[in-house]
This record gives structure tokens, C-alpha cells and sequence, in this order.
């Protein structure tokens, strides 16, 4: 039962933390909170869905991720670098319009129904582990959310670019004085964040529906991970994404009724207790 | 709003007083030709538009003071618009209460809803301040569909509204009259705009201003930087609230999509199109997207529209249209440089 709950929640926070950890990497960079990060995860989902009918989910989990950071570029140069010079509320109420823009398109386009993808084959069924039976494909989001989580840490520990990134991140100023590109690493940040998106976007077609709904779904659930975990911190941002896999998952099993309130039950305890949210991130002006 | 407007002609009269008294005046004549003037040339069709205007146009004085005076985005503006038609509809029909009990009992919750919520919020930086509105909102508009209080809310299905009596001394049935309703949604936004107008010069819109410029420097100084914008925070929510009490005494029902995230952005693109400094602009961004959305809307393009709405006016048009006249207006010398 314990470990049901806790794969459970894994498989769900796997999805997050690709989503949060994007969110937390631009934030540390820009200063900008980009609330269009669930349309971008919306068109992974749905250019996964097409692709996937097309030539198969691993060609989707493979192709998306390249058109979404092809996006990403597109979103730096056209959006983030004209717009540097603005404040950090404006830049955020633009990215929230350039979201509506996309999800809306992405309705005209598909409707209003919800769309279901099939997981491949090697990943329908379930494995008996520990004499209990799981399906695999969840076995295989934990994989993708845990590897990438150890990529992550590993890039952001072990390369110099790693290494400028975190710099930059905790002091803008002095990294840029030491002579860091700040716009270059921006753009290598933006768009590994909307190609983390995608991927989540295409994982999430097998695992939860394909609709329209499911960007503003996830936009407040990154957000609140993102609040929790402490604005830019990406360490709190993950340790903050298996924490809301968790309540949810417990809280959907425990309080069917009240499911729906618990995350935001859990944000308002972390705000209570520190409003500041439980990562070190950096203070904000 | 209208004192703004009419300084200009005062100012050529002479005396601070005349001047004064003119404004006055002025304003007293354009709020009455405003509330009964269209009811005679407009027809209930283009009223009951220009109200709902009106009502966005409400909403979005509330959103667009807290942007311009504590810099401070709100994305959850529906929850309490919405949320006052719910417990104002629950207050009759499951509490027994005379409609005008259940609208005192409906605005106290929401006040102390929005106290809570402000005491928790207000303390982050502006950035997480619009997230967790934009938290704080679904939040809402999940708890409304919970199983648990289906019997109260009604669920996906919304509620109907039956009114039986008068509020203050007004029978009900005259909140649905397209006329009369304009005339009464006239006179109260204009009221609001003017409150705003004042209290943007009043001392705790100064105070505001400076804790947005920059909040450590006021702590230092020995301001309290907390108590000021949790003021400011209620004060918009008592608006909010006061439109979403004359929505549903208008439209007699309420459902979930009047606490959707659709009900904040639109406000948000209301406020954005006027533009949001002073009380002129919020008010015709309101009527503007009304009559705009009854254009597009059938072709299912209004959401769409308020996305690009929001990115054009931001990079483009920042101060809106009432900010782009009045910049015009200046550089060709048409009106004296405020001072």
C-alpha cells in the first residue's frame, strides 16, 4: 500500500519536476515567470498525439522535444530579449497572453474533446514487484523523471555552463561582471526548459488525457511547486514537485472529497510557515 | 474621473473655487445624463452590453488600482466576482435569509475571505503575488465543484436565483430591467471610479506608490509595509464583489464560468485596453471589450483575441487607450500639462 502510494506519487512528480525545474531555470535567469509554460506543455502534448499517430510514440518522444526547442529559441529572441528592459510583471503578463494565444490556437485546431494516446506496446501492461502489479509505463515515468532530474543536477554541477547558470542565477550582477554571457546561457536555459516541457507533454499523453483543459491544470500546479520550493530555486523546486506528487496522490486516496483542495491546502501551510518557500531561492526585489 | 475630464474648461474660468465648484457640478450633470441619457436612444440589446461593460469595467477599476498604485497583478478577480453570486444565492435558498441579510452575510465572508488570503499574500514579491492569485482563483473554482458541495453550489449546473422581496427598498424585479440596470450600474462605477480617483490621492495611495517603488527603503523608514497593502488588497476585493452582487441581481443565476480563469484574464485585457492609471480608462476598457466580445464571440475568438490583446497592449500600447489620447492630446497642446 505504502509503496503503491509512493510510486504513485513518483510517477506523478516525475511529470512536475521536468515542468517546475524549466519554470525555475528561466525564473533564475530572466527574473520571469513564464506562465505560458503550461501551452507549451499543452503542444507537446497534442504534437505528440499527432506525431505519435503518425509514426509512433518513441519518434514522438524523439521529434517533440526538437520542434518545442526550436520554440524556445523562437521565444527568446522574439519575446524575452525585446522585452529585457521591461519590468519583470509585464514580461510575465506577456508570456501569460503568448500561452492563451497557443492553447487557443491549439483548440481551434483539435476541439474541444479530449484525446487519449496508446503506450507503446513494450510499456502497456504491468510487472508483479514485490508480489504487487504495476503498470510499466508509470515504472518508465519515474525512469524519465528521476533520470532527468539526475541530468539536471549533474549539468548544473559538473559543466562550466552548469556552473555559469548557477552563478548568474543566485547574483545576475556580479555574474555578468565577471564577463558571463547572460543572453547566451538564456537562450541554452529557455530552450532545454521548453524541450523538458514537450517531453512531459508527450510522457503525459499515455498517463493522464490529452484536453483542453490541461494547461491551465498544469501552469497552477507548477506554480504552486514553484512557490513552495522557493521562487528559483530548483533544488526547492524538486524537492517541491515530489512533496505536491505526494499530497496529491495520499490526498486522493485518503480524502477523495477534498482531493482537488489538497494542494492548495499544502500551499497555504508553506506560505503560513514560510512565505518565503522552503528553497533557498533568491530574494526578489 | 470626471473632474479629470472637465479641468480643462474649469481652468480658463479663473479662481480655485469657481474651478472647483464648476468640476463639481459639471460631474454631477454628466453622472445623471450618463444614467438616464441611453436608456432613451439605446436599445435593451446595446444596454444590457453596455451594463455587463460596465460590470468588466468595475472589475477591471479593481485590478487596474492595484496595478497602478501597489504594483501588484491580480489574476484571481473572478473568484470573488463569482464567488459573491454563490454565497449571495446560498444565503437565500439554503440559510433562509431576506435578500438583503444574505448580501451583508455574502460581503462579510468575502471580506473576511479576502483579509485571509491578503494577510498570506501581500507579504511576497509582486511576481509571487500573481501567481498565487492565479492559485487562490482555481482553488475557488474547484471547491465550487466539489461532490461534497454539490447540493449548495449546484455543481457544473450553477444556480438559480430567486429573489423574493426587496434589497434596500428596490423590488428585484427592477435589477433585470435593462434600463433601470444601466442607470444603477452607471451610478455605482462612476461612484468607484471617483472613490479610486480619491483615494489614488488620498495618503494611502502615496504610500502605495512609494512601497512599489521600493518596499525595503519604506520598512526602513518606519513605515509599516504590510497593513497598506492588505488594506488596498480588501478594497479592490469589496468592489469585485460589489460587481459580481449586481451581476447575479441582473442575470438571476450563477454558475462555475463566472469564476473561471476566463473572468480574470478579460478583466485583466479590460483594464489593459483603457489603460490602468486614473478611473477613465478601466471603465471604457470595460464597454470597449463588451461590445468587442459581442462582435467576436460568436465565432468563438474571444479568448483567443484577449491573449493577443494582452501581448499588444503590454508591448505596444501601454497605457492604453485613454493613456494614448490623453499623451496625443498633449503633444498637439490641446489641454495644459497636469500638474
Amino acid at each position: 500500500m505504502i509503496a503503491l502510494l509512493v510510486a504513485n506519487s513518483l510517477a506523478l512528480a516525475s511529470l512536475l519536476i521536468m515542468l517546475s525545474s524549466g519554470l525555475a531555470l528561466i525564473y533564475g535567469l530572466r527574473d520571469v515567470i513564464n506562465f505560458g509554460h503550461g501551452a507549451i506543455y499543452m503542444l507537446g502534448a497534442y504534437l505528440g498525439y499527432t506525431i505519435a499517430l503518425v509514426g509512433g510514440f518513441w519518434l514522438a518522444l524523439l521529434l517533440v522535444p526538437i520542434l518545442l526547442a526550436l520554440l524556445g529559441i523562437a521565444f527568446e529572441y522574439l519575446a524575452l530579449r525585446p522585452l529585457q528592459r521591461r519590468s519583470h510583471i509585464e514580461v510575465a503578463l506577456v508570456t501569460l497572453g503568448l500561452g492563451i494565444i497557443v492553447g487557443q490556437i491549439i483548440i481551434y485546431i483539435y476541439g474541444g474533446e479530449a484525446r487519449s494516446v496508446d503506450a507503446p506496446k513494450v510499456l502497456s501492461g504491468s510487472v508483479t514487484i514485490l508480489n504487487m502489479s504495476y503498470p510499466v509505463y508509470r515504472l518508465f515515468l519515474i525512469v524519465m523523471g528521476l533520470g532527468s532530474c539526475a541530468l539536471l543536477a549533474l549539468w548544473l554541477r559538473f559543466t562550466s555552463s552548469g556552473l555559469y547558470v548557477r552563478a548568474v542565477s543566485q547574483d545576475p550582477s556580479v555574474a555578468r561582471m565577471m564577463g558571463i554571457n547572460a543572453d547566451r546561457l538564456s537562450l541554452l536555459v529557455t530552450s532545454l526548459s521548453t524541450a523538458f516541457a514537450g517531453i512531459a507533454g508527450v510522457l503525459a499523453g499515455p498517463y493522464l488525457s490529452v484536453d483542453p483543459g490541461m494547461d491551465v491544470v498544469m501552469i497552477v500546479n507548477c506554480l504552486i511547486i514553484v512557490v513552495i520550493g522557493g521562487t528559483g530555486s530548483i533544488g526547492g523546486a524538486i524537492i517541491a514537485a515530489l512533496l505536491f506528487g505526494f499530497v496529491q496522490v495520499a490526498g486522493s486516496v485518503f480524502l477523495p472529497n477534498l482531493a482537488a483542495l489538497v494542494p492548495y491546502i499544502l500551499l497555504m501551510v508553506v506560505l503560513l510557515i514560510a512565505p518565503g518557500g522552503i528553497g533557498r531561492g533568491r530574494v526578489l526585489s | 474621473m470626471t473632474g479629470d475630464l472637465h479641468e480643462p474648461a474649469a481652468a480658463t474660468c479663473g479662481g480655485s473655487f469657481s474651478r472647483r465648484s464648476l468640476a463639481i457640478v459639471g460631474g454631477l450633470i454628466a453622472l445623471g445624463a450618463g444614467a438616464v441619457v441611453p436608456t432613451y436612444l439605446a436599445s435593451d440589446f446595446a444596454l444590457r452590453l453596455g451594463s455587463e461593460g460596465l460590470l468588466l469595467g468595475l472589475l477591471a477599476l479593481s485590478v487596474a488600482f492595484l496595478m497602478n498604485q501597489a504594483g501588484l497583478v491580480a489574476l484571481g478577480a473572478a473568484s470573488i466576482y463569482g464567488g459573491a453570486g454563490y454565497l449571495f444565492a446560498i444565503g437565500m435558498s439554503e440559510w433562509g435569509l431576506t435578500p438583503t441579510a444574505a448580501l451583508g452575510v455574502a460581503l462579510l465572508t468575502l471580506l473576511a475571505y479576502a483579509a485571509m488570503l491578503g494577510a498570506l499574500i501581500v507579504r511576497t514579491n509582486p511576481l509571487a503575488f500573481m501567481m498565487l492569485t492565479l492559485a487562490a482563483g482555481e482553488m475557488i473554482s474547484h471547491a465550487v465543484l466539489l461532490e461534497g458541495l454539490r447540493d449548495y453550489t449546484g455543481g457544473a449546473d450553477g444556480l438559480v436565483v430567486r429573489i423574493n422581496g426587496s434589497i434596500f427598498g428596490i423590488d428585484a424585479a427592477h435589477f433585470a430591467d435593462p434600463a433601470q440596470f444601466w442607470s444603477l450600474a452607471w451610478i455605482v462605477t462612476v461612484l468607484v471610479g471617483l472613490a479610486f480617483w480619491g483615494i489614488a490621492r488620498s495618503r494611502l495611495g502615496a504610500v502605495l506608490r512609494a512601497i512599489r517603488e521600493n518596499e525595503e527603503r519604506m520598512r526602513f523608514s518606519g513605515f509599516n509595509t504590510f497593513l497598506p497593502r492588505l488594506i488596498g488588497y480588501v478594497l479592490v476585493n469589496v468592489v469585485a464583489a460589489m460587481a459580481g452582487f449586481l451581476h447575479v441581481l441582473n442575470a438571476g443565476f450563477v454558475s462555475p464560468e463566472s469564476l473561471g480563469l476566463s473572468v480574470s484574464t478579460n478583466t485583466l485585457v479590460a483594464a489593459l485596453i483603457g489603460g490602468i492609471s486614473g478611473s477613465l480608462g478601466p471603465i471604457l476598457g470595460g464597454l470597449l471589450f463588451s461590445f468587442a466580445q459581442d462582435e467576436f464571440g460568436a465565432r468563438g475568438l474571444t479568448q483567443l483575441l484577449t491573449g493577443i490583446a494582452i501581448v499588444v497592449f503590454i508591448v505596444v500600447f501601454p497605457r492604453g487607450v485613454v493613456g494614448g489620447l490623453s499623451g496625443l492630446s498633449k503633444r498637439l497642446g490641446w489641454r495644459r500639462e497636469a500638474s
